[in-house]
């Protein structure tokens, strides 16, 4: 079978961040409830990793899995990768042209309508560069909920904003140790999950239950040196893969291989 | 949410309430249903919603809150989104809008009064499939005075 | 000559799931055979084949994580386009297991040359009363 596992790891982040945990914060999915995985959308979920092998036991088939953070309380990951920065220039071109139009226009209140076009401004926020973070977005405007730039450049609390996405930094634990799964940060074209995403190939030849634990990074904007920053906060949440093995059959015969079904001649 | 300052202090909660909708639309497709594909989950467990993560899910609001749904589907590469929400106007008036410059839409409503319970089914467009699915199970939005 | 022929099926699950049939784009079949196959990349993928040679069917599904598996394949009596009931493929279990199934096979001395052994291939995805498609257009000629 060469169907991919996909494990999402929705995390309401504010949530998280608020209690300083990813306990009772954090939801998983998969894609394999049908093949026996267990607790899908809670924190509890047991990944089913159904191998198979040959009649000598060597491994049959390659699984492997991917995981996918996303946050709850966010624009959903749906939208186009260059929504952010598209946004974030339209907001710049708007204040140009506000800017322009005030000059060609005599008699204005030049302070009342600098001060209402920096109102609309929006505020930039910079991500703290974390080596082995994979996608960090500097330089791009804070979105609402509705894709709007929220207007505040000051100190002020922000009234409301998207969550930035969670980002996996490492995948370690019991199952790592033992060497059931072989996880790696992988670069991809593919454009929902930002370009960088964990995957990690399983070896199936030892059944049973084992437990990983992902590290991540959930991302806060603090107000620092003058501006509004994405500071970097560590958490890790544990998971559980339950890894089964069954042999390969021929599928005509259900044993070995055989002649296939034609008909012969000569028979009725 | 609040972002830290050196004062610590909490402002009132402007933010709106996430409702998101995670449908198994492979799932949803075979089986044509929506039972036992989809999840539902909000981000005010904090102040009382509970069944986050179940069809079920019963979030806490009050009058003036104001409610955002969107989608997501399980399988990244699968089409998922939310055709209509079938609430009681006269409790929470919702519309469609769509993100600004994309073709991603998402539903949102403001919370007209304080009531004990108000249930409402949610309409979703999966794959390329002409019909809309709906709901089997109603998901509620509960007031204070329950 | 080649000792194995492998055939690919690639379905695209949502799609077929979507539209309720595996015809209109949403199915493609594909061998390597060193004779001249011919529909290569359609569901009428007639291969052309020897007797001796294996032949093996796989599946994928186009986005990688959607479920489809082989269900089951049935060759179509010659004469009269029904179900060979003397030759039928032995019930496999059903549900997930499916992936355990390897569909291959060998192309038996008695394939007459110049006929054409029309097959039944039938596909599970995923589970439930949409689940299950098939299609009859696909099949086999023997050189």
């Amino acid at each position: 079978m060469t169907q991919q596992l996909a494990i999402i790891v929705l995390i309401d982040v504010a949530a998280a961040l608020k209690a300083r945990t990813l306990k009772d914060n954090t939801y998983l999915f998969d894609n394999m409830k049908l093949q026996g995985s267990e607790n899908e959308g809670t924190g509890d979920l047991v990944t089913a990793i159904n191998g198979s092998y040959w009649f000598d036991g060597s491994q049959a088939e390659e699984q492997v899995m991917n995981w996918l953070p996303y946050a709850l309380g966010a624009i959903p990951p749906t939208v186009p990768r260059s929504f952010y920065s598209d946004r974030t220039r339209d907001s710049d071109q708007e204040a140009l042209a506000a800017l322009t139009k005030i000059a060609a226009t005599p008699g204005t209140n030049i302070v009342a309508e600098l001060d209402r076009i920096k109102q609309r401004l929006g505020t930039r926020a910079s991500v703290k560069s974390v080596h082995r973070a994979g996608h960090v977005r500097p330089g791009h405007k804070i979105l609402d909920l509705r894709g709007e730039i929220v207007p505040s450049d000051s100190r002020d609390d922000i009234p409301e904003l998207s969550n930035a996405a969670p980002v996996i930094t490492g995948i370690t634990g019991e199952a790592v140790d033992k060497q059931i799964i072989y996880p790696a940060q992988y670069g991809s074209p593919d454009l929902v999950t930002d370009g960088w995403y964990w995957s990690a190939s399983v070896d199936t030849s030892r059944p049973g239950i084992y437990v990983y634990t992902m590290e991540i990074h959930l991302r806060e904007p603090v107000w620092k040196h003058g501006g509004w920053l994405w500071e970097p906060v560590r958490m890790t949440f544990t998971s559980k893969i339950k890894v089964t093995s069954l042999p390969k059959r021929n599928g005509f015969t259900q044993a070995d291989v055989g002649l296939l079904p034609l008909s012969c001649p000569g028979t009725p | 949410m609040e972002p830290k300052d050196t004062q610590d202090h909490e402002p009132p909660r402007q933010q709106p309430i996430s409702i998101r909708a995670v449908i198994d639309v492979v799932g949803a497709l075979a089986t044509g249903s929506l039972s036992g594909n989809l999840y539902l989950l909000d981000t005010n467990r904090a102040n009382g919603s509970t069944g986050i993560g179940t069809e079920s899910l019963r979030t806490r609001v009050r009058k003036g809150d104001q409610v955002l749904w969107t989608a997501l589907p399980l399988e990244c590469e699968a089409f998922a989104s939310i055709e209509d929400i079938v609430v009681d106007k006269e409790f929470c008036m919702v519309e469609s809008r769509t993100y600004p410059g994309t073709d991603v839409s998402y539903w949102i409503g403001t919370v007209k009064r304080d009531t004990e319970i108000a249930t409402y089914y949610i309409k979703f467009k999966l794959g390329t499939r002409m019909e809309a699915m709906t709901t089997a199970s109603p998901a509620f939005l509960v007031g204070a005075a329950t | 000559m080649k000792t194995k022929i492998d055939i690919v099926i690639l379905v695209d699950v949502i799609s077929a799931l979507s539209d309720g049939t595996l015809l209109d784009g949403n199915l493609a079949m594909m061998d390597n055979g060193h004779l001249p196959s011919t529909d290569q990349g359609t569901p009428e993928l007639c291969t052309v084949c020897q007797p001796g040679q294996t032949i093996q069917w796989t599946i994928h599904a186009v986005d990688l994580q959607t479920p489809v598996e082989i269900r089951r394949i049935t060759f179509l009596d010659t004469r009269s386009d029904v179900e060979d009931s003397g030759d039928a493929a032995v019930e496999s279990p059903p549900g997930d297991r499916l992936s355990l199934n390897v569909w291959s096979g060998v192309v038996p001395p008695w394939a007459i040359p110049g006929a054409v052994y029309k097959y039944r291939l039938e596909l599970q995805m995923y589970e439930g009363k949409n689940s299950v498609m098939t299609i009859d257009s696909c099949s086999l000629r023997c050189a």
